[in-house]
């Protein structure tokens, strides 16, 4: 049953080790290049980052012991794993909870006398399995990054391994434990993000605020922050194990108990039905109207993405003062504020702010390809076609829905943005916006075109396929030219693709390439779609 | 080619590799007529079925429907037709009304009063959402959809699977209604009552081939009969066995048990002077017929 469980995580365990083993690697790798070699660089390197590093709090951890390859690693690429492990924890928790019992799989094995106690045990050990080889790999990749310059006991390894082992664990007992609530797999995930994204942002305001210290215990994520095993002078937080185990147990137990008590597919506290009232009416009419009928289905989705654009502009650009006057403080970190003479707070929002705006967008094109391979997989696609729909007629109304989309969240996120920055005394360049928000339409579009080619060959492995397309993208553009790496790789970055609008102008190559790929992507797509066969 | 024919295949074929899949199908459902399609699981009807509405495309051979060819022409052919798949899709929160809206939007509009009237015959509520339905009604919803926008063919694919016994009643009304307007339907299930109430003709697929069509009456024809027979004196045994059309010959005390296929006179002529006591002829439903032809040549269910 074990092996069955762990096929069941195989996708997330795959997907999301290979993230974390590529990160450990990737930093570790980095990390002469950036802090030097000799006690002077480093001793530099340790300050500038140390100050830079207070402004990326919301980010990443405050590090330590810097001056080493483990402390740096331990800092930049576990510190950011946690935020990774929400997503997996967020999905497989939901998923294990809820989207088996809508998939009538948790009644198929209740009827083969397993009991739900024993159900419960068995997907926490199953998902405990994945979540030890993620953060093996996590370990792995440290050790080849680190291969060569630094080594780093296997005892420091192995205590951190388990410290991240614990926190996906916890992670995934309490988006389990509140997927007990609501009676659906959609309501698990809603209760689920609020609930470890709040924990989250929890222990970012922690970060910065004393006063938040001690409270900041009940996030899993506060003791994973204050263990530091891997660097050297480091030490296992065994309070921060002890928490985690009894997250872990705790949560285990009471959705043991939630499990045992509640009726299969339905909440664990039903409310009274109400009084079925005539609904004869009331159908959207977007549903009767091409594209629009695609909006209609994803507006949650586009509402969800919409609310978080929105919130990080406020927040990015409301951090802006004092992690430019960080920046500006050190004179090696003056240059991430742009060429000299650039306005430092456009300079920030170019830079931090649409940087961001790339990542969430990107995310958001992943998050739609997503809906795509899925109506594949559940059927919908086959219904579709069962009307008089041509096959390309499919692919061209997902791509505008996609463009509609994208757009829409484009300009929302730079009127935040506008906004925000008019609040803290800033004044952008409305031109200089405007070009910045037109070019991320062709970026998500370049990923939403490879995820349309993904999902019409192979729907199954669109979503991993492209999460590696957006990560490897990411990281040759993050670390490709710290690396050493040929130009004509670094330059295939899509990331990189985007260039500067606000600062630069429009980088032209770049719009013409990702207009390429978007359009040879959606081309592609519309020749596979025509071709290939639907197996349901 | 004179388009008499709803539904044409000649020599469609799907192979999926060691002997899965659908070999030199030789079909034709004729125009206003309800065409059975029977056969165990893994025969091959829901590939049929799947190559007529284009989803999958064949090796080789060719499928029509109203003349119009299925790949090719398929957005043509799919508004000659309503469609019943043999599994559910997965519309997940929309509502039974918004699945039905999108959904005929793309057939060219939704006519409420009619979609009203399906939804009171087969009692369903089209406000709730559709991953609350139980499985008989989302069953439902599909045949709502398939009805919708009174095609001139319906292919349905298991059309009454989840629905209970008045639900099932008031879709043979439907399918008969609607063959009394003209409407061709093309049925794949295997549930034999079902066939047995509408459908004009039957074809019987096996491991990929059909190996028969014909009327519900010739198969009523070409069937077995069980016969027992009670003696009162000695069984002229050796006889009865070689006797033509009888076969599966036993044995107890003074009874005899044999089946008959085809006439009877071969073994009337044995029992001339033979003392019979008692005789009697059990005449199977086609449900038996069924199992006694895929009995007839054993081999395993070829999975398409």
């Amino acid at each position: 049953m074990l092996r069955y469980g762990l096929r069941l995580h195989r996708w997330g365990m795959l997907g999301f080790g290979l993230v974390a083993f590529l990160s450990t690697t990737a930093q570790g790798a980095a990390y002469l290049k950036l802090a030097g070699s000799t006690p002077a660089e480093r001793a530099l390197f340790v300050k500038t980052m140390t100050a830079l590093a207070l402004q990326l709090s919301y980010f990443l951890p405050l590090p330590r012991h810097l001056d080493s390859l483990a402390g740096y690693v331990l800092w930049r690429a576990w510190g950011t794993l946690p935020l990774v492990i929400v997503f997996w924890a967020i999905a497989a928790g939901s998923g294990a909870a809820r989207g088996d019992e809508e998939k009538l799989l948790v009644e198929s094995w209740l009827a083969s006398r397993l009991s739900r106690a024993r159900l419960v045990a068995w997907r926490f050990a199953a998902f405990g399995a994945a979540a030890l080889v993620m953060a093996a790999l996590a370990g792995g990749g440290t050790l080849v990054g680190a291969a060569g310059v630094e080594t780093i006991p296997i005892e420091r390894l192995a205590g951190q391994v388990l410290t991240l082992w614990l926190l996906t664990l916890a992670c995934f007992g309490l988006v389990y434990l509140v997927s007990q609530f609501p009676g659906s797999k959609r309501g698990a995930q809603v209760l689920g993000t609020v609930l470890l994204l709040g924990l989250y942002l929890f222990q970012v305001a922690a970060r910065t605020q004393p006063s938040l210290e001690d409270p900041a215990w009940i996030s899993p994520f506060h003791w994973y922050d204050a263990g530091d095993v891997l660097a050297p002078g480091g030490t296992l937080n065994l309070t921060g194990i002890a928490l985690g185990a009894v997250t872990l147990v705790a949560s285990a137990v009471l959705a043991c108990l939630a499990f045992e008590r509640r009726d299969l597919r339905g909440p664990l506290f039903r409310l009274r039905a109400r009084a079925s009232r005539a609904r004869q009416g009331g159908t959207s009419p977007l549903l009767g109207w091409p594209v629009a009928r695609e909006l209609y289905r994803q507006r949650w989705i586009v509402l969800a993405w919409a609310a978080g654009i929105a919130g990080m502009a406020f927040l990015m650009v409301g951090i802006a003062h004092g992690t430019v006057n960080a920046l500006l403080a050190l004179p090696g970190l003056r240059g991430f504020l742009g060429p000299t003479g650039t306005d430092p707070y456009r300079g920030y929002i170019a830079l931090i702010w649409f940087g961001i705006a790339q990542a969430l967008l990107a995310g958001f094109a992943v998050h739609v390809v997503a809906g795509w391979a899925g109506d594949d997989s559940q059927g919908v696609l086959s219904a579709e076609l069962s009307r008089p729909r041509r096959r390309w007629a499919i692919v061209a109304e997902r791509a505008i829905s996609a463009v509609v989309a994208i757009v829409l969240l484009a300009i929302l996120g730079s009127i935040c943005t506008l906004i925000a920055a008019q609040q803290i005394g800033v004044t952008l360049d409305s031109a200089g916006v405007f070009r910045a928000t037109a070019m991320l339409v062709p970026f998500a579009l370049t990923f939403a075109a490879a995820g349309a080619m993904a999902s019409s060959w192979w729907p199954r492995a669109a979503i991993g396929v492209l999460g590696l397309l957006v990560f490897a993208s990411y990281m040759d553009s993050a670390l490709g030219p710290v690396l050493g790496w040929p130009a004509w790789l670094v330059n295939l970055s899509v990331f990189l693709l985007y260039g500067s609008p606000l600062l630069t102008g429009i980088y032209w190559n770049g719009l013409w390439a990702m207009l390429a790929v978007v359009v040879v992507g959606f081309g592609a797509a519309t020749l596979l779609m025509e071709r290939r066969e639907l197996s349901r | 080619m004179k388009v008499t024919s709803a539904i044409r295949t000649e020599k469609l074929t799907k192979d999926y590799g060691s002997g899965r899949g659908l070999f030199d199908l030789d079909l034709e459902v004729a125009e206003g007529e309800v065409f059975g399609y029977l056969g165990p699981n893994g025969a091959g009807k829901s590939t049929t079925i799947r190559l007529l509405m284009g989803l999958i495309h064949p090796n080789r051979g060719a499928a029509e429907i109203f003349g119009l060819d299925c790949r090719r022409q398929a957005v043509e052919v799919k508004r000659q037709l309503g469609y019943v798949p043999g599994e559910h899709p997965d519309f997940g929160g929309l509502r039974g009304r918004e699945v039905v809206a999108y959904l005929g939007a793309m057939g060219g509009g939704v006519d409420q009063a009619w979609v009203k009237t399906l939804c009171e015959r087969l009692k369903l509520d089209l406000s709730q959402r559709f991953r609350d339905y139980s499985s008989g009604n989302k069953q439902k919803l599909l045949l709502v959809l398939a009805f919708l926008h009174k095609p001139p063919l319906l292919i349905l694919d298991e059309p009454t699977s989840g629905l209970d016994p008045l639900n099932q009643q008031e879709f043979y009304t439907m399918v008969r209604e609607a063959r009394d307007q003209g409407t061709t339907v093309f049925l794949s299930s295997h549930i034999l009552s079902e066939v047995e109430h509408v459908c004009d003709r039957v074809g019987i697929i096996r491991a990929g081939s059909l190996v028969r069509v014909a009327s519900l009456a010739e198969l009523h024809d070409i069937r077995l009969h069980r016969v027992e027979i009670e003696f009162a004196g000695e069984l002229p045994l050796d006889r009865i066995r070689a006797a033509e059309g009888v076969s599966d010959v036993t044995v107890e005390d003074h009874s005899l048990r044999c089946i008959v296929r085809g006439s009877f006179a071969p073994l009337l002529a044995v029992l001339a002077g033979a003392q019979v006591v008692n005789l009697s002829s059990h005449e199977p439903t086609l449900e038996e017929t069924f199992l006694e032809y895929y009995a007839a040549e054993p081999k395993e269910p070829v999975a398409c």
